[in-house]
């Protein structure tokens, strides 16, 4: 099933800008990474230097593509909550439930149907982005667009009866707009804010909120030592350097 | 408290760690009173499962007396004795609705990398890597309980701890992989392993109806266990040809179905074993499919190959083409723990089983990294062992 995110740019026909998305700086950081170590590749041979060339490489090509194009990307995220449709239209399109799911995102209620969306506060780092919803229909669908240039994206959320008496199947399908080149990309993957990781692990809250009523966690929970290597692999899971706990949402009492 | 951490391959340690305490509405917290090691902790031990870190708190087999529960917990209560299930479900989801427990949505916090590597997440698992959602295991003296009134299994007063820990994981384990079989009374059942689960294995295959029983291992004090169990025995050091001997033994028909209870650390003879040690230590492989590949050219035509052991990765040289051409039905998977329990205990308490028979070694927690050892070299006759989280050692 293909969704496009038409809904999206309904207010006004906005299309994306076409403004490059990768500032000059980290576009010559990049060059200069990816001339680096294609270099230290020639310089080394053998098998680690091949593939050290290859990673450069690939970086330069990186580096010139986004002086030229912006990067675009997309992301299609589908899960099926076991609840009636109407249950979980009703849940997810409501703003105050937002916070409880969202995945490394805060939300700001500005009223008016225009929210502030940001991204990365814990690490010091703030990209914010002002969304407006630009339709929705209950039951069915609700689509939103963003309304400036650092972080372009729209999208579309539909709501689908399962087949088989399973629930809801609900559809996620974004554009964006990265701010970032292909370094700042990795990065943030690596911590988890890449926009299918952000999308995807939203979207599974929901359910998990949803259909057992709370979101599985094991962070504060007791450990040994964990070591370099241990807090190294956290990260790679995505977990956290730490275990301290963080405030859960719940849905109990609600 | 103190618990059992994994520190790297083949290195294990008691430490001091913090309590655990009630992070979601639906966990409760256990003080432990029996905890046991499971073959599939050596696989951990071993270093054959990605995705372990430093500090990890292992152990899936555990039973104790809740202490503490959760604002939405509501069945279980302050000093229910009950044992925990090693598989963690929500019981809300279409999986747990339908019974198949171990497949359920919503327990993985780390369900991404699962679906990274397999297409999707099966349920969380206590003490067993962080792709299984890196949970604190239960080889210490109290552990969390998610979704508590879902997996606690309440024991009533009057049966020892010993009787009913196994309901934890091998005893189901294995009575699932006889389930899967399909028993209808008068089939030959030939089970790989004659360790904990191929133990409960052999007396479930029983208990389903199968006549007759061929356990095959290497260590006599298994054998022994197994023929003491009602199975007839096959040392496969000691015969020439394990497949010529299961076909003699079966009237030149095969066993009408055969139970993997031994998984991705199988140890075998001749080219073929020798073939997967290598690659393993090459790092090109995680398994040793080495019992697969025997089962698939042992059973019968149209017989049922059922695989309760441990698989990690991609299998190669597997005998496809004589699947196919016999048409051989596949049944495999983590045990559906939650779908097992009641009616197990429920054998359990009209004595027509006591599963404390597998124990070997009873020890205290700080024994815990030798015992590791013992059981993965199966020294001192070691085939289960049980520790006791709070008794000091002698």
């Amino acid at each position: 099933m293909t969704i496009t995110t038409n809904l999206a740019p309904k207010n006004g026909e906005r299309e994306f800008s076409q403004r490059p998305a990768t500032s000059t700086q980290e576009a010559i950081l990049t060059l200069a990474a990816g001339s680096a170590l294609a270099g230290l590749g020639i310089w080394r041979r053998g098998w680690f230097g091949t593939t050290m060339g290859a990673a450069g490489g690939y970086l330069l090509y990186c580096g010139v593509r986004d002086f030229h194009r912006p990067y675009q990307g997309r992301v299609r995220v589908s899960y099926t909550i076991s609840k009636d449709r109407q249950e979980v239209y009703d849940f997810a399109s409501n703003p105050q439930n937002w916070p409880k799911f969202m995945h490394a995102i805060q939300v700001k209620n500005n009223g008016d149907g225009k929210f502030g969306f940001s991204v990365g506060e814990p690490a010091g780092i703030d990209f914010e982005s002002n969304v407006e919803i630009t339709d929705q229909q209950s039951g069915e669908h609700i689509a939103w667009a963003s309304a400036e240039q650092m972080l372009e994206h729209r999208g579309v959320v539909r709501f689908k009866q399962a087949p088989g008496n399973r629930g809801t199947e609900v559809f996620v399908a974004l554009e964006y707009k990265a701010p970032a080149g292909p370094i700042a990309r990795a990065l943030a993957s690596l911590v988890g804010w890449g926009p299918e990781q952000v999308v995807r692990e939203s979207l599974r809250h929901l359910k998990q909120l949803m259909e057992a009523g709370e979101i599985p966690t094991t962070k504060g929970q007791p450990s040994g030592a964990r070591g370099i290597r241990g807090t190294a692999k956290r990260i790679i899971f995505r977990e956290g350097p730490s275990e301290q706990a963080v405030e859960q949402t719940r849905m109990a009492g609600d | 408290m103190k618990a059992l951490c994994w520190q790297g391959k083949t290195n294990v340690s008691v430490e001091r760690v913090n309590d655990p305490s009630i992070l979601n509405p639906r966990d409760a917290i256990l003080r432990i009173t029996r905890t046991a090691i499971c073959g599939s902790d050596l696989h951990l031990y071993d270093g054959y499962i990605p995705t372990m870190e430093p500090g990890d708190v292992l152990g899936h087999e555990f039973m104790g007396q809740v202490i503490e529960t959760g604002s939405e917990v509501k069945k279980v209560k302050k000093g229910d004795r009950v044992v925990v299930p090693f598989t963690i479900s929500c019981g809300q989801c279409f999986y747990c609705k339908n019974q198949m427990w171990s497949a359920c949505d919503n327990t993985n916090p780390n369900a991404w990398i699962m679906e990274k590597m397999y297409g999707y997440s099966g349920s969380a698992l206590y003490g067993y890597s962080h792709m299984m959602g890196g949970y604190a295991g239960g080889q210490a003296q109290y552990a969390r309980v998610p979704f508590a009134d879902v997996g606690c299994l309440q024991i009533p007063e009057g049966i020892d701890d010993e009787k009913v820990l196994f309901l934890s994981d091998i005893f189901p384990t294995g009575y699932m992989a006889a389930k899967n079989c399909d028993l209808k009374g008068g089939e030959v059942v030939a089970i790989w392993g004659c360790g904990p689960v191929g133990q409960f294995t052999i007396r479930s295959a029983f208990m389903l109806g199968a006549e007759r029983v061929i356990a095959i291992d290497r260590i006599p004090e298994r054998l022994k266990m197994a023929r003491a169990g009602g199975a007839e025995i096959i040392n496969y050091e000691e015969v020439d040809n394990l497949l010529d001997e299961l076909k003699w033994m079966t009237g030149g028909r095969g066993p009408d179905a055969c139970i993997d209870a031994v998984g991705m650390e199988a140890h075998g003879v001749g080219i073929a074993a020798a073939y997967d040690y290598s690659k393993q230590r090459m790092k090109v492989a995680f398994d040793r499919p080495i019992v697969l590949r025997q089962m698939m050219q042992a059973c019968r035509k149209g017989g049922v190959v059922s695989i309760p052991g441990v698989y990690g990765g991609f299998l190669d040289k597997i005998p496809f083409g004589a699947a196919f051409g016999k048409g051989l039905i596949f049944k495999m998977g983590q045990t559906h723990m939650h779908k097992y329990m009641q009616p197990l205990l429920q054998r359990v308490q009209n004595g027509e089983i006591d599963p404390s028979f597998v124990i070997t070694h009873r020890l205290t927690l700080d024994e815990a990294p030798d015992a590791y050892k013992t059981f993965r070299d199966k020294q001192e006759q070691c085939i289960k062992v049980v520790l006791d989280p709070w008794r000091e050692a002698a």
